[in-house]
């Protein structure tokens, strides 16, 4: 490293031109010491990247389009696109599962962006009992995404496990069990969705403590409504955390453990050794995942055009 | 804050004014308005907090309050045998052991690594940037199931199978369960520093690695605090890593011990089905037991950290972009 004289001097004279002598001087211009100290700080990601990344990445669409003939040493063979053409025309359960799967995510990832936002919103305020409220939604985040959280929320028409949900129990023993039973698929995902908003709270809170008190006196000053600052302050601010949450959700409910698609292309790798078709399957999901994300950016970053 | 104060206010005031009377006094009326903003918060919690709740109560319930459908809260005394039985069937202090290492040591490694990533990524400005972050964000798109599979092969050819290092070195680049979120976690936080810090330490003469460690990362105190959470609370309740990567039974982590407790009811269960109720409420207790002590360790972690974690969250600085 060069002392630190020398390199604000680069600095002012890259500036206007008349530091070509100054550059020549030393080899380490501000720019190329720069980038070499960036490079140290990434470092460890671009390591990280190359051994548990894109190796992994290439060697499975690699994977995908070959058949291993050989257990013992992995000696694949390339066959083409053979494995997704037995995915899509053979595979009777991929297709129903992978809707399945999709759909439910659909209807729920909105949803859960919606509640979070609500309740983030709500303990946003300055109020007697804000840590308790804060803790409470902060719950299902320790619990788990994981064994805990699955078996406590299972909705087992056997009753055999599950401690059950709130919202249709209570309601069970106040309305009986005609009305609950109309209502009940309806509470169920409600409840789902809430158990599955931590993280989500978290981030909105986050986002909401970030926004400037002073934007929303400006607006009140120009008479603007509650309504108005929350569609031209509110929500424009926190895009950002909202695109956040989105991949955010998306991912979480795609790779969740109780998802049936993960479980069966899992099944397909390490129980049926069908290590190829499960390579397969999983890009063919991935690949969804990832169109539906590019929507997402592209349709945010049009919003955001428009607005300039 | 204040001013969000009112909104709300004046927002649930708007769904009142139909059935209160528009005439109602302000006094009145903001005294309502505040009962159903309490109402709708406690109501919500109550759906969080229900089955924990139940948890915790049912975990001490003895056979006969299981039986009896008229105690549903309060147990007629607490059954503390119920926790020494299910520590017994979880071999805890074993388990508990391995799952504390890889958490503790995953924990450690996200945070370094990832301040430290993020940090070149919030203040350094170099060619391929762009596509740099792109990839960030791409492996937080990946699903671990993608690409489990060659990393397996990968692992075992270099004989970290059955070992806690495929949990816990990818970490320390950065990579590991959510790598990508915290590196944005800090990126974000960085950004939204004033650089005007570091151009004084960097004028004094401290090097780019001195200031990030003596200048940068104490000021980074809350994010760190969130990073921790955050990470401590994934790995531990993560168990389909490490189920894939460690073979032998003695040294997997605590979740995963899970599954075979509810699996020792469901076959008791099959087994009673005439007199159900008591083979199945017996266990009940006991599972229920289980089920909070692998998850008491988070709840500790968590009650030391909570005040300063939720300050950390408002400071986060996310929407600084």
């Amino acid at each position: 490293m060069k002392t630190e004289q020398n390199s604000s001097k680069g600095q002012v004279n890259s500036g206007n031109g008349t530091g070509q002598k100054e550059k020549k001087k030393s080899f380490m211009t501000m720019q190329r010491r720069n980038s070499l100290e960036a490079f140290m700080f990434l470092s460890p990601w671009i390591i990280g990247t190359c051994l548990f990344f894109v190796n992994a990445l290439i060697s499975s669409v690699r994977l995908s389009f070959s058949d291993i003939v050989q257990l013992k040493g992995f000696v694949m063979e390339w066959v083409g696109t053979k494995n997704y053409e037995y995915i899509f025309m053979y595979d009777i359960n991929f297709m129903p599962t992978f809707v399945s799967v999709v759909t439910n995510t659909l209807i729920n990832t909105p949803l859960v962006l919606v509640f979070s936002l609500i309740i983030a919103m709500l303990i946003n305020r300055p109020i007697p009992g804000k840590g308790f409220f804060r803790t409470c939604f902060f719950i299902p985040v320790l619990l788990g995404s994981g064994y805990v959280m699955a078996q406590l929320l299972e909705i087992d028409a056997t009753g055999s496990v599950g401690v059950g949900i709130a919202l249709p129990q209570v309601l069970q023993e106040m309305l009986g069990n005609t009305m609950v039973t109309a209502v009940q698929p309806f509470l169920d995902r409600i409840t789902l969705i809430l158990w599955k908003s931590g993280v989500q709270i978290i981030l909105f809170l986050a986002g909401l403590q970030g926004i400037s008190s002073s934007l929303y006196e400006a607006a009140k000053c120009d008479g603007a409504t509650q309504w108005e600052m929350f569609w031209k302050i509110t929500l424009p601010m926190i895009s950002p955390i909202i695109l956040l949450n989105f991949v955010y959700t998306l991912v979480m409910y795609f790779t969740s453990s109780d998802n049936d698609l993960v479980g069966y292309i899992l099944g397909q790798v390490f129980q049926n050794t069908q290590f190829a078709r499960g390579a397969a399957m999983g890009w063919v999901y991935f690949l969804f995942v990832f169109v539906l994300c590019g929507v997402v950016f592209g349709v945010v970053r049009l919003g955001s055009k428009a607005n300039e | 804050m204040n001013v969000l104060t009112k909104q709300k206010e004046h927002m649930r005031a708007a769904v009142v004014k139909g059935n209160v009377s528009q005439m109602a006094a302000a006094k009145s009326k903001k005294f309502v308005v505040r009962f159903f903003y309490y109402l709708v918060l406690c109501s919500l919690s109550f759906v969080f907090l229900y089955p924990f709740i139940t948890m915790i109560v049912t975990s001490l319930m003895s056979d006969a309050d299981l039986i009896n459908i008229t105690v549903k809260w309060l147990p007629s005394g607490f059954r503390w045998s119920n926790y020494k039985i299910a520590m017994e069937q979880l071999s805890y202090q074993r388990y508990l052991k391995n799952s504390m290492i890889i958490a503790t040591a995953a924990t450690i490694g996200h945070v370094i690594s990832c301040s430290f990533i993020g940090y070149g990524f919030a203040r350094y400005k170099f060619k391929l940037k762009g596509l740099c972050f792109a990839l960030v964000i791409l492996s937080m798109l990946v699903p671990v199931q993608t690409i489990i599979f060659p990393l397996y092969i990968q692992y075992s050819k270099w004989r970290w199978m059955d070992t806690y290092l495929p949990l816990i070195v990818p970490t320390f680049f950065g990579y590991g369960l959510n790598g990508a979120f915290f590196i944005f976690l800090f990126r974000q936080f960085f950004m939204g520093l004033p650089k005007e810090m570091e151009e004084a330490a960097r004028i004094d003469g401290c090097g780019a690695f001195r200031t990030f460690f003596k200048i940068m990362l104490p000021m980074s105190k809350s994010s760190i605090l969130v990073a921790t959470v955050l990470s401590f609370v994934w790995h531990w309740n993560d168990y389909f890593e490490p189920n894939i990567y460690i073979r032998t039974a003695g040294k997997r982590v605590l979740p995963s011990r899970l599954p075979g407790l509810y699996a020792l009811m469901d076959t008791e269960d099959a087994m009673d089905l005439v007199m159900e109720e008591d083979g199945f409420t017996f266990n009940k207790a006991m599972l229920m037991a289980g089920t909070f002590l692998v998850i008491l360790p988070v709840l500790i972690v968590y009650a030391f950290l909570q005040r300063k974690f939720m300050e950390g969250v408002e400071r986060s600085g996310l929407t600084g972009m």
